[in-house]
């Protein structure tokens, strides 16, 4: 049975042992196949917890949770294989100490035939731009190149979904546009949900959740979001420099220095002509 | 930086030794250990130093690295030496000074657990240097794997392995690190006496921890995250296929060791 | 306190296969009160340069000035006091059970008393808004109170020049903003700073003084400005803005912190009607 819905969580509620309160509360939302769908909000707002549910590594208190059509609480191991998740410290994600046993991991513990299994490592090594690196030590690779041989191990499953949890948290600029520009490439193809604090990388989102206090607090477009700025105060959301100074300057959102230096020229221009 | 190749860690490049399959390293190594403390003569030990030397040149490993690996152990040698040359006072007195003497029997064993211990140790270096942490840990399961029986947790043991040799350089980067940082606030792991350098290390023993079980933590999240239920139903990447060449090298060895042994 | 580099050179493993130059020959100083902005990436040789400002790397070449005086000549722990070193990620250098013990190992490792060791876990942590900490475990705070907490521990040394490697790193958007607002407070209070940053829109809003590193060298350094529009292909986001507006537009000037740039901007728009 092929169903429409990718993700999708029913009044999902749920608390951390021992905490006093709700880490979610009352979540409900669906996410069609393919969409690229972005998650914002403060810390603790229930972000990372979200993710763990969507995969099994947490059960649910109350609600219900499908991906893929399947309840991860019930049958993870048959979620896992069709979700990967891309975690913030890529130091801690990595098991094996050569970069290809590492990609293969997933599909060992798949039982995936071993020729198979060569020939699907190759290729996700070559996907995230890694090919040569196969019998280099995890240690010696900077922030971005661990983030992507990650990456490598989850595609190598061929999941429906990613979920990607702050995934450049850790990483300098270089280190955070290498697996961005991955993450495009992978947007449409698969359905991703993006976890971050960092606005500027959800520019082609199709779609950002905005999770705070364990609550829903918007389900819109980057677009709405970032000229929303009674949202994004509330939510103790940045905008990045660019759109920000747009912002202040009572212009319509702008991506680029170039496309904000247009627009400025044009409306002083305007007014030149206007007079 | 520092810590860009320890002392008996993989070095790889390609060697026939690098080809053998690892249980047959492994079993080799052992019966190498075993057998070396049958060997009790002086052509013995030529013999097996002779064969471990030629498998130290067939490896194509840089003798640096075998150099690294002993330099620590001598002082153990050296002192094991010593105290069989000072104390051992049986067979004829080779020579007598004041209160020191030395005898033949002392100076024999003293020889014999010198070059015993710094052919072990090649030994040993010679498996971990030409085999592939993962490769050893996959042949280390294998060859345990018929205590399963024995409710043995062989697979667990080898993934201990694996993620131990993977996570053993980013703790020592993160040892580093942290000594750094501590020094830079005025720690000082150097001086004083045995009480007090024990307490100076609190402040790099807890972070370090800490930093552990952080990690222990995550990666737990993340192998789990990624379809990891233990050794059932997994297949390994890494085939490791038995050969002829794999038998004969045992064969050899076990031939060197015996002729060492009778020598 | 002035610190000056004169072509310090740093190999790590010198002599060895793995021998790597991480500094080719390195010159600048950090002036007193300024706050010194290096910018570099991943294998810049940041990390081994600020190393070497209290001399926890001795340079393979060149020399460490301070105040004029060789650095090698002067005491060891003496400099490793004036000169704070805050270490990327140094959160994970907490050890005590609460954050006024762990504050306070600085400066009972300079031997003072307790009551002045007391004081000075007060001041500094009320300096970094922190002191409604005091009492809490380190463990238990959010990233951002540890790094705060993290950075007391080295500011409690009573230290002239502070060096901050990569002090928003792994930070939310919220803390960021928070410890760029803290480097503006120390300044105040007279400090030196060297605020060490892979991140141009962050060195933008704090500099004085600009160095950019490449590859173990200097390749601009500088006012702000001048280094920025010089080579807009290596500037803030500002910086870019004005830059692609032109340089025909004299009111626009050479802004580069937020505000003296949306200032700049509204000039522009204003001059118009």
């Amino acid at each position: 049975m092929a169903d429409p819905t990718s993700i999708s969580c029913e009044h999902l509620t749920f608390s951390y042992p021992g905490a006093a309160e709700l880490a979610l509360s009352d979540v409900s939302l669906k996410i069609p196949p393919g969409q690229y769908v972005g998650v914002v909000g403060p810390n603790g707002g229930g972000k990372s917890t979200l993710v763990r549910l969507l995969n099994g590594l947490l059960t649910a208190d109350s609600g219900r949770v499908q991906v893929a059509g399947l309840d991860p609480a019930t049958e993870p191991f048959e979620v896992r294989r069709l979700v990967g998740v891309l975690f913030q410290n890529p130091d801690n994600g990595l098991v094996a100490p050569f970069v290809e046993d590492d990609v293969a991991f997933g599909l060992e513990n798949l039982g995936v035939e071993r020729a198979e299994m060569r020939e699907r490592v190759r290729e996700a090594i070559a996907s995230v731009g890694l090919a040569g690196y196969e019998r280099r030590e995890p240690h010696t690779l900077s922030g971005g190149e661990k983030q992507r041989v990650a990456l490598a191990g989850l595609l190598a499953v061929r999941p429906e979904v990613l979920l990607l949890d702050e995934p450049t948290a850790m990483l300098d600029a270089a280190g955070r546009e290498e697996v961005l520009s991955r993450v495009r490439d992978l947007a449409g193809s698969r359905t991703v949900l993006h976890v971050t604090h960092h606005l500027q990388e959800l520019f082609d989102a199709d779609r950002v959740l905005v999770l705070n206090g364990g609550r829903l607090a918007a389900d819109t477009t980057p677009l709405e979001l970032f000229s929303d700025a009674e949202l994004l105060r509330e939510n103790r959301l940045v905008l990045p420099t660019v759109p920000k100074l747009a912002a202040d300057l009572g212009l319509p959102f702008c991506r680029t220095p170039e496309e904000l230096a247009a627009a400025v020229a044009r409306r002083s221009r305007d007014g030149v002509q206007a007079r | 930086m520092t810590f860009a190749r320890g002392v008996g860690q993989f070095y790889p490049v390609e060697s026939p030794l690098h080809a053998l399959d690892p249980r047959a390293k492994v079993v080799a190594t052992a019966l190498f250990v075993v057998g070396l403390f049958f060997v009790d003569s002086a052509a013995g030990f030529l013999a097996a130093g002779a064969v471990t030397a030629a498998l130290v040149a067939a490896s194509r490993v840089p003798l640096g690295a075998f150099l690294g690996l002993l330099r620590p152990v001598l002082f153990i040698v050296a002192l094991t030496f010593v105290f069989q040359v000072l104390f051992l006072r049986e067979g004829p007195t080779l020579l007598a000074w004041g209160f020191i003497e030395v005898h033949e029997e002392g100076l024999r064993l003293g020889l014999v657990l010198a070059a015993r211990i710094l052919i072990l140790v090649t030994a040993a270096g010679l498996l971990t240097a030409t085999t592939a942490p993962v490769a050893l840990a996959d042949g280390m399961e294998d060859l345990l794997s018929p205590l399963k029986r024995l409710r043995f947790p062989a697979h667990e043991v080898a993934m201990m392995m694996t993620i131990a040799l993977r996570f053993i350089p980013t703790l020592g980067e993160e040892a580093e690190k942290i000594s750094r940082a501590q020094a830079a606030r005025g720690a000082d792991f150097e001086g004083g006496g045995l009480l007090k350098r024990a307490r100076a290390l609190v402040p790099l023993l807890i972070p370090l921890t800490v930093g552990a079980f952080r990690r222990a933590d995550e990666l737990a999240e993340a192998m789990e995250s990624r379809g990891y239920r233990g050794g059932v139903g997994r297949v390994r990447y890494r085939e490791l296929r038995f050969r002829a060449r794999d038998a004969a090298a045992l064969l050899l060895t076990a031939l060197a060791v015996g002729v060492a042994a009778l020598l | 306190m002035r610190i000056e580099l004169q072509g310090v050179r740093h190999v790590y493993a010198p002599g060895t296969s793995f021998a790597v130059e991480a500094l080719k020959g390195v010159s600048l100083s950090v002036e007193p009160g300024e706050v010194l902005g290096v910018i570099g990436g991943t294998g810049s040789g940041k990390s081994t340069l600020v190393q070497h400002l209290n001399l926890l790397l001795v340079p393979t070449a060149g020399r460490v000035l301070v105040d004029g005086k060789d650095a090698l000549s002067l005491d060891r722990s003496e400099l490793r006091r004036r000169v704070g070193l805050v270490f990327q990620s140094p959160e994970q250098a907490l050890f005590a059970p609460t954050v006024e013990e762990d504050v306070a190992f600085a400066p009972q490792r300079l031997g003072l008393g307790e009551e002045e060791v007391r004081e000075r876990v007060g001041e500094t942590l009320e300096l970094l808004g922190a002191g409604h900490l005091a009492a809490r475990s380190p463990f238990a705070l959010s990233g951002g109170e540890k790094r705060r907490v993290a950075i007391a521990g080295v500011l409690a040394m009573g230290p002239e020049v502070l060096v901050l490697d990569e002090p928003t790193a792994g930070l939310d958007p919220h803390a960021r903003s928070d410890l760029i607002y803290l480097v503006g407070r120390l300044k105040a209070s007279g400090m030196t700073v060297v605020f060490v940053s892979h991140d141009l829109d962050e060195v933008a809003e704090v500099a004085d003084g600009v160095c950019v590193l490449e590859g173990g060298e200097v390749r601009s350094i500088g006012h702000p400005a001048e280094v920025f529009y010089g080579d807009p292909s290596m500037a803030p986001a500002t910086v870019r803005v004005a830059a692609a507006l032109g340089v025909s537009r004299p009111s626009l000037g050479t802004p580069v912190r937020y505000g003296e740039t949306l200032a700049a901007l509204r000039r522009v728009l204003g001059a118009a009607p």
